[in-house]
């Protein structure tokens, strides 16, 4: 792994600048302004020198400590206080807050929804972008115009895949219910927004749609990354294709199936965009996710110290699994 | 992962340096062309707004400069004008001239105005807004929010200290909360000032005392929204039908007395004429704008009470509850298919389609129906009548149909230009030209003055309009309000979710026990001792409930 | 660097084999998947250019014999559709310069000094994940005290801090895999580190900040729960102005489809550009293709 290998063959103007600046007199920089830099600037530029690598850390940890660290632990306070807009003052409550979302019946309902919800997407979104992958692994004409196509649901604000999807199954204006209708021969009247357990699928279908691509890109790196000569010798000694696939390619890509999933999940215990805009949580409180009952109680009925003790359950929850995942995408080995 | 990761580190090293190079040396690559695809399919794309940005309504959509009005012979035309006399000629008294002459010296400001949105916010972008702007030189801007979202995002403005809103179209029943939230500020000192107190009177007497709380005065009621029965003349009246009921029941055929009457007489229309025309489509979709209003109507038909007064403990689980969800229930089994989904606007499609026997709902219903309100443009979502001529009135089953919603125009407490906010506020609302707006085709305004009903003008829109006039009036001086107090919108809500949860199956004991639990919770939140007054004083009001209307405390206006 | 005679890895198709059945059923499949994810999208492109009498119409008309855009006009000027647009574009963009700029800064830092080590790139990490309803909440109080409620500003400081993750391991992905070398010989010649990293470092990871800076806009052009909570008639982006479509819907399925087209554009355009760094992107660096 030679240097020749690496540096590109024609020079990009950077390296070619540099290399000018190599051949200048030393000390005078890159810059090249003229001789020797002022004698402030040569200390402020030591000094920056010295203390580099924090500053450059800085303006970021500044950004995340203003905008998420202080925030949580104001909101630490508001836990304990009663801050609600039709009540004046804040007083003290204590475990007042805590207390009263886990009596609720909603908010149970809700923490069901989102677990059941979250693992239905996910497994969905796995088992169709797995097929998606296996399907698209090997080459074929026209894959280049296919993988833009599959990919753009990727690139949409969830409130728009929630907006035409609802477009789509509502009632009575929508094409749904009359395709199905014809298709099946006789008369379909699913009510898809507002009827247990349609909207259930509705919900699910419309968050497939938008992140089965996801798992599908991964799980596509995954496949392309193991080498072929795993299945050559597979093959050789005579193993048949079903035997290949799952104890050779499934195992080997594991790993990131893992953490592909891991990346869903957290990111679908959020549920919240699809669910406003499709259902609005209905009916009655059928769909209620955690996000959508704290938003709920504290910006449509503001009950704000409830939501913020809401809130913190929550987060307390999917802490755990926030730590195993970060952890383990810093280890420095990826699969 | 050794021979196979290594081979492709270089490949993909390799891959990325040309690529680096490549960018650097700007040279095409297949990033380029996939840009320059995008950039295509792209291009396609916004050929839409592109063409709208060039195409001549962008004038007339892309705000208010020339208010159109109705040609002059027209009754609309002459409402309007004489609203526009009224506003620069006088009489000098009249709250329209004032509020105008006031509003000129405040050039400069501009209104920041909430109001529903889809239809009703017409109203204000195609005539009031643009008029006023015309009187006074002073601009609005609309902001539309879905209803629920009328309550709770001047709450989320008042909490952030924004003044975003100077003007808020609320429900009446939304004012304990709003004012003991302080989002909303009272106007008793600008009423004195520039309010005509003639035209107070000239509310209907269910409206006038509607936005007083604690003695103050909240705001200016501006929408009549008395829920009345709308029936086909033609198919309650069919001979055949007439004769085959009588045999069936033994009854006569006749708009319903009563809602168990009510959901026999749809169901038998079903019966004998699905699926050209079903017995009754209601409006059942959450949020739009919800279930509680029917709820509540039938609930106290039904001899529900809302709460035990001395304990304020929730009484929505008992007989009564259960009936009402047996009828309602009923209903929906009587309904167009798709029942559960329509909102106010989709029930209103189906009507006019001509697919549907009876509906109660609110007053646009009976201007739509005779095509009237279909002549412009802007309502255009709204198909022909396929009825007109053919739909009688009547007051709800059992006579005590809901006030449902209304709307009251408020001052928002953060507002940066109250006075201007007041003037526009009492110029809206004055009756020379709250009378042009109601009489507007794509208007969502109703009624409320009793200048509106007995208003020659309006009465010759169409050749029943008399007669619907009357009967609003009438359903007012027996009508039910929504609960007035703190916390309205928190028991509203809940009762939506419990009616949709219904809808989609759940047990209505389950459903009727949940809300009032969560009606408990909220009580007891707001604080027993001060919900207990606030019920009292409710109770007090004409329209609390059948018993205590304006017609039994005997304040009925009796038109004809 | 082909071996002659041995397919390119992934060739193996993961090891199924190439008979007809399942050939067809791989491209049933994958033509089905393609149907499932244009139907959509191509209803509400056609509900955006019906007229209005389409929508009630039964059947549902797949092609409206008189297209008009007149809900285009409405969208851009009647919903206020334009200025949602413009803000959308000035926090976007805004949200990409300052993202990518902090984001690009930390992460020389983590890849040249792991500078603190394993707990600070995990607090920034851990960013990504954190639900934002416990955020907003306090943010939403605490913007008040500072006026940043429904301003520009606002919106940008809490979009950048929400998209320093994906930049920050974007850029850290990148600067990992360039050789020190060049940095090194450019310090022994005399340049100082902030030479080092504006003059050598930085353009050679130009990739990987278009990379960075496509995702963290298509972040800010597509973020709908900070957007509802925190902004209101003046810093609305486009997807809040999908809240004002709720209620009695009927009347605008034009309208919002209109605005929905509108709003796509710029997403898929930029996901073009920025596909074959998807997955690095996807995973914050954990895999590269």
């Amino acid at each position: 792994m030679g240097r020749s290998s690496i540096v590109p063959k024609r020079e990009s103007p950077a390296v070619v600048d540099h290399r000018r600046a190599a051949e200048a007199p030393a000390g005078t920089g890159v810059s090249g302004r003229g001789r020797g830099i002022s004698g402030r600037s040569r200390l402020l530029s030591a000094w920056i020198d010295r203390y580099f690598s924090v500053l450059l850390v800085l303006p970021a940890v500044i950004l995340i400590v203003l905008l998420s660290a202080y925030p949580l632990v104001y909101s630490l306070w508001v836990n304990v206080v009663n801050y609600d807009f039709q009540i004046p003052g804040h007083d003290f409550v204590g475990w007042q807050n805590f207390k009263d979302v886990v009596v609720d019946p909603v908010a149970a309902t809700a923490l069901i929804n989102t677990i059941v919800l979250s693992s239905a997407v996910v497994a969905l979104e796995l088992v169709l972008g797995l097929l998606l992958a296996v399907a698209m692994v090997r080459p074929f004409r026209g894959r280049g115009i296919v993988m833009p196509i599959v990919i753009m649901p990727l690139f949409m604000s969830p409130a728009i895949v929630g907006q035409f999807w609802g477009l789509l199954l509502q009632r009575p204006f929508g094409p749904t219910d009359y395709v199905l209708s014809r298709l099946l021969g006789h008369p379909v009247t699913i009510s898809w927004l507002t009827e247990a357990p349609w909207n259930y699928i509705a919900v699910v279908l419309a968050d497939a749609w938008q992140w089965t691509p996801f798992m599908f890109v991964i799980l596509l790196a995954g496949f392309t990354s193991i080498s072929h000569e795993l299945y050559e010798a597979g093959q050789l000694d005579g193993a048949s294709p079903w035997h290949t696939f799952f104890r050779i390619s499934l195992p080997l890509v594991a790993p990131i199936l893992l953490l592909a999933v891991a990346f869903r999940l957290l990111d679908a215990v959020k549920l919240f965009d699809i669910i406003y805009i499709m259902t609005g949580g209905g009916p009655g409180t059928n769909t209620y996710t955690a996000a959508f009952y704290l938003y709920e109680k504290g910006f449509q009925e503001f009950h704000i110290s409830q939501a913020t003790a809401g809130s913190w359950i929550f987060l307390l929850l999917t802490i755990p699994v926030i730590s195993v995942l970060v952890r383990r995408l810093l280890r420095p080995e990826t699969a | 992962m050794s021979d196979g990761s290594g081979r492709d580190d270089r490949e993909f090293h390799k891959g990325l340096s040309e690529e680096v190079d490549a960018w650097l040396r700007g040279e095409g690559s297949r990033r380029t062309f996939l840009t320059r695809l995008a950039q295509l399919i792209g291009g396609t794309a916004l050929v839409g707004p592109a063409a709208a940005l060039l195409s001549p309504d962008r004038a007339s959509a892309a705000g208010p400069v020339n208010v159109e009005l109705a040609p002059p012979d027209t009754p609309l035309g002459k409402a309007q004008a004489a609203a526009v006399e009224a506003s620069t000629k006088g009489p000098t008294d009249g709250s329209a001239y004032r509020a105008v002459q006031a509003a000129k010296k405040l050039k400069g400001a501009t209104l920041n105005v909430t109001y529903e949105s889809g239809l009703q916010a017409l109203e204000p972008k195609n005539y009031s807004g643009p008029q006023w702007q015309a009187l006074t030189g002073i601009p609005q801007n609309v902001i539309e929010l879905p209803h629920p979202d009328q309550y709770s995002k001047p709450i989320a403005e008042h909490i952030a200290n924004s003044g975003a809103y100077d003007i808020l179209d609320i429900e009446p029943a939304w004012i304990p909360s709003l004012a003991n939230g302080g989002v909303i500020q009272p106007i008793d000192e600008f009423v004195g000032t520039y309010m005509n107190p003639a035209d107070l009177d000239d509310y209907h007497p269910l409206y006038k005392f509607l936005p007083t709380f604690k003695g103050k005065r909240w705001g200016v009621f501006d929408d009549g929204d008395e829920l009345c029965l709308y029936y086909r003349k033609d198919v309650i009246g069919d001979p055949k039908l007439q004769q085959a009921y009588k045999a069936k029941y033994g009854q006569a055929l006749r708009v319903p007395q009563s809602w168990d009457e009510y959901s026999q007489v749809a169901q038998f229309i079903t019966d004998q004429l699905a699926p050209n025309v079903y017995g009754t489509a209601n409006f059942r979709k959450a949020g739009s704008p919800g279930n509680q209003f029917a709820f509540v109507q039938e609930f106290r038909a039904n001899g529900g009470v809302f709460f035990d007064p001395q304990t304020m403990k929730a009484q929505l689980n008992s007989p009564a509850g259960l009936k009402t969800f047996q009828q309602m229930i009923a209903q929906n089994k009587a309904s167009v298919p798709g029942n559960n989904d329509l909102d106010a606007v989709a029930q209103w499609v189906a009507w006019l389609q001509g697919k549907v026997a009876m509906i109660y709902s609110w007053p646009p219903t009976g201007r739509m129906s005779e095509n009237y309100a279909q002549r412009s443009k802007s309502i255009n979502f709204v198909p022909k009548s396929e009825i007109a001529g053919k739909v009688g009135y009547a007051p709800m089953p059992g006579g005590h149909g809901e006030m449902a919603s209304g709307y009251v125009k408020s001052l928002a407490a953060g507002s940066k230009n109250a006075e201007a906010a007041y003037l526009f506020m009492q110029w809206v609302t004055s009756p020379p030209v709250s009378l042009a707006r109601v009489m507007l085709p794509y208007t969502l305004r109703d009624p409320y003055r009793l200048s509106h009903y007995k208003s020659p003008l309006y009465r010759s829109l169409w050749p029943a309009a008399a007669e619907y006039l009357v009967t609003l009036n009438n359903s007012s001086n027996e009508a039910v309000l929504d609960m007035i107090m703190p916390g309205w919108q928190d028991y509203a809500l809940s009762v939506d979710r419990m009616c949709t949860a219904v809808w989609a199956g759940q047990d209505p004991k389950a459903a009727l026990q949940r809300a009032a639990g969560e009606w408990d919770a909220v009580t007891r939140k707001l604080g027993v001792e001060k919900q207990r007054d606030a019920y009292q004083q409710f109770m007090k009001l004409p329209g609390a409930y059948p018993d205590h209307t304006i017609a039994t405390m005997g304040l009925s206006v009796k038109l004809t | 660097m082909g071996k002659a005679g041995m397919a390119r890895p992934g060739e193996g198709g993961a090891g199924l084999h190439r008979a007809r059945g399942w050939e067809l059923v791989r491209f049933l499949y994958i033509g089905g998947f393609l149907l499932f994810l244009l139907l959509p999208l191509y209803w509400m492109v056609i509900t955006s250019i019906k007229p209005v009498s389409d929508f009630l119409a039964v059947p549902p008309v797949v092609f409206p014999s008189e297209p008009t855009i007149v809900h285009y006009t409405a969208a851009l000027y009647s919903y206020r559709g334009m200025q949602g647009l413009i803000n959308s574009l000035i926090i976007a963009s805004a949200t990409t310069v300052l993202s990518v700029a902090v984001g690009t800064l930390m992460a020389y830092s983590l890849a040249r000094f792991h500078t603190g080590g394993q707990h600070l790139a995990f607090w920034v990490l851990s960013q990504r994940f954190l639900p934002g309803i416990a955020v907003v909440l306090p943010v939403f109080l605490l913007y008040r005290t500072v006026g940043l409620n429904d301003t520009h500003t606002g919106m940008i400081l809490i979009y950048t801090v929400f998209s320093l993750p994906f930049s920050v391991w974007t850029m850290y992905a990148y600067f990992r895999q360039m050789p020190v070398e060049l940095e090194n010989a450019a310090r022994v010649d005399g340049c100082s580190r902030w030479q080092v990293l504006k003059m050598i470092a930085v353009p050679l990871a130009a990739p990987g900040i278009v990379t960075a800076a496509v995702f963290a806009f298509i972040y800010a052009w597509t973020e709908f729960f900070f957007a509802l909570i925190l902004t209101s008639r003046t810093a609305f982006t486009l997807p809040s102005i999908f809240r004002s479509f709720l209620g009695f819907q009927g009347a605008q399925y034009g309208e919002s489809s209109a605005l929905t087209v509108i709003s796509l554009v710029p997403s898929i355009a930029l996901g073009l550009l920025v596909q074959r760094h998807l997955v690095r992107g996807l995973t914050l660096g954990a895999l590269h293709e």
